[in-house]
């Protein structure tokens, strides 16, 4: 079985894997610092059953942390729904492992038949449009995944150390620290960069931040805090952040990060 | 209904079966239990009457079953349509829905490695090749949610469409969506944002699929009209959950508000202009909402020089109670 080698590993099983979509998901996923293994069994039978026990067998070898995988395999009826066939064997096997359906049938009875023939409902499987855009499944890969990583890059310029409790701007040797935000300051950011990094729309309530400031009016305090770290990474990147950029406030609610434009 | 008419249908069909074995085996049991010959004919009579009971009534049912479908099973049409219909027109469309999605895959990929390759050798691109490559992503989720819309109205036309409940988290539903949205939002210079209310959500049993679908529809417009954001907020109550969609647009013209959810009705219908939508997604979004026992209605302020916007809101049963131990 030839595999090209392309981080965290995703096994691609997918019959169609050198087209321009899978090509366009495979360049996101290795942006995003993952290793994507395709599975490309070697011609002879049915070109289903080939995929089936090469993903079987790459999942063995190569213990992944999530598979990509399609439902149709090829254009012969048996194959039809396949990657069905596959989703059933994996889940038995290997309960815990997420899986990616990457399929045009995201909807509709097959989903419904595979959803409840193959999986309990907290199964760790999605499926996902293969018109999805590589951003969605790369969105949809942490999530199923569920820890998020030591270092989390906002944007181009801003990176947040979770290991070393230090954020930081800049790219390549101009990368540095911002001192300014650490602490009960650093911790707030982390908290929005991390619920950004699994959903970027995702507003954090003012119920979770709150505990990371003090005194009589804790809205008030965290305000205080959101400003100032605003200000800190502004004068690190040498610009300004206005209300809608960087930490956006939605009234009465919360905060969501909005990543700089670069 | 469905299910518990087809139940009575195999149990029928189970005891017209016991009849006919009564009737098969009455010489051989009448022979080795009974000594008198009386006592073979009360088995035989048993044995016939079981399988003209058990007949009975997998024929009535069935013939039932017929009856109330063309006294009730009308589709949104008012006409009546079989459930074959519906499931081959489903299978073809499902056909189609492939071939259709194969070549715009095809372009997606195409766009998605060209803007790639400009993106590492940044230099000057013509305005219009970057407005394409925009377009035809643009466009892409446009697709998605039109086959989408085909499907499910060839479902609600069925007769024979059930409400299926599962367990499903709202929340990962508007999460899923604004995922979607997102990037094609921020291409446009607005911005989605999502919260719920508490914050862990937790599970209601609904028709996922329905979830999925209205709020879909609600995203796609909402980022469409708005002017620079759009708000989905996922709240509750004991017996309801609740999505609205609110967005900074310039609201929607008071005359044209009681007209929103027809069928295939646009703006442009008025205006006696070519239709740049189908008119179907609100009329699907609500159908699919009140066969869901829930509702979608409306509120918007067209005022230019006020707070204009427009919210829509979903209200659907959380079925907690009814439903946690006996999902369907």
């Amino acid at each position: 079985m030839a595999r090209i080698k392309s981080g965290r590993k995703i096994l691609i099983v997918d019959d169609e894997s050198e087209s321009a979509i899978l090509r366009a998901v495979r360049r996101r996923l290795e942006e995003e610092g993952w290793e994507a293994l395709v599975v490309q069994p070697e011609a002879g039978h049915s070109i289903g059953e080939e995929f089936e026990a090469a993903a079987l067998w790459s999942i063995e070898e190569d213990r992944p942390d999530a598979v990509l995988l399609d439902v149709r395999f090829g254009e012969h009826r048996d194959d039809q729904f396949r990657g069905l066939n596959i989703l059933g064997q994996v889940v038995e096997r290997w309960p815990k492992l997420p899986i990616l359906m990457f399929t045009q049938y995201t909807q509709g009875p097959d989903r419904e038949t595979a959803v409840r023939g193959s999986l309990k409902w907290d199964a760790p499987v999605d499926f996902i449009d293969k018109l999805a855009s590589p951003d969605e499944v790369v969105l949809r890969l942490r999530r199923l995944i569920g820890t998020s990583p030591e270092s989390i890059p906002i944007g181009n310029k801003i990176l947040v150390d979770v290991k070393t409790r230090l954020l930081y701007v800049g790219d390549g040797e101009d990368r540095a620290p911002v001192l300014d935000i650490q602490g009960m300051k650093f911790e707030i950011f982390r908290e929005l960069a991390a619920t950004w990094y699994r959903s970027p729309g995702e507003l954090v309530p003012f119920s979770r931040l709150e505990c990371y400031s003090d005194g009589e009016d804790p809205r008030a305090s965290l305000r205080v805090r959101i400003r100032e770290i605003k200000d800190a990474i502004g004068k690190a990147m040498n610009s300004r952040f206005g209300p809608s950029e960087l930490i956006l406030n939605v009234r009465d609610q919360g905060y969501r990060l909005v990543p700089p434009k670069s | 209904m469905t299910k518990l008419l087809t139940s009575i249908k195999i149990l029928g069909g189970v005891i017209a079966l016991t009849g006919l074995v009564c009737v098969a085996l009455t010489p051989f049991i009448g022979e080795n239990v009974f000594e008198p010959l009386w006592a073979v004919e009360p088995l035989s009579y048993i044995g016939i009457l079981l399988l003209v009971a058990g007949l009975g009534i997998a024929t009535s049912v069935y013939v039932g079953l017929g009856f109330s479908q063309r006294g009730s099973g009308h589709g949104l049409n008012g006409r009546y349509s079989g459930p074959s219909w519906s499931e081959t027109t489903l299978q073809y469309f499902q056909l189609f829905d492939h071939d259709l999605g194969r070549p715009l895959r095809r372009i997606a990929g195409k766009e998605r490695e060209l803007r790639a390759v400009m993106e590492a050798a940044p230099g000057v691109v013509d305005i219009g090749v970057k407005d394409l490559l925009d377009e035809i992503e643009r466009q892409t989720p446009n697709f998605r949610l039109m086959m989408s819309n085909i499907q499910i109205l060839i479902q609600l036309e069925s007769p024979a469409s059930e409400n299926e409940l599962q367990p499903v988290e709202p929340a990962e539903v508007v999460r899923r969506i604004s995922d979607r949205y997102s990037a094609v939002a921020s291409e446009a210079g607005k911005e989605i944002t999502w919260w719920s209310e508490p914050a862990e959500f937790g599970l209601v049993y609904a028709n996922t699929s329905a979830i999925e679908h209205i709020v879909t529809n609600l995203v796609d417009n909402a980022v469409r009209f708005a002017g620079t954001h759009v708000e989905v907020k996922l709240t509750m109550n004991p017996s309801h959950f609740f999505v609205r969609v609110w967005d900074d647009g310039p609201g929607i013209r008071q005359q044209y508000i009681q007209h929103l959810f027809d069928r295939g009705w646009t703006p442009e219908v008025v205006r006696r202009e070519e239709k740049s939508s189908s008119g179907l997604g609100l009329f699907i979004a609500r159908s699919l909402a009140r066969k869901s026992g829930g509702d979608l209605t409306v509120e918007s302020d067209d005022r230019a020089d006020g707070d204009h916007h427009t919210a829509f809101l979903l209200s659907l049963p959380s079925n907690l109670g009814a439903n946690s131990n006996g999902v369907h």
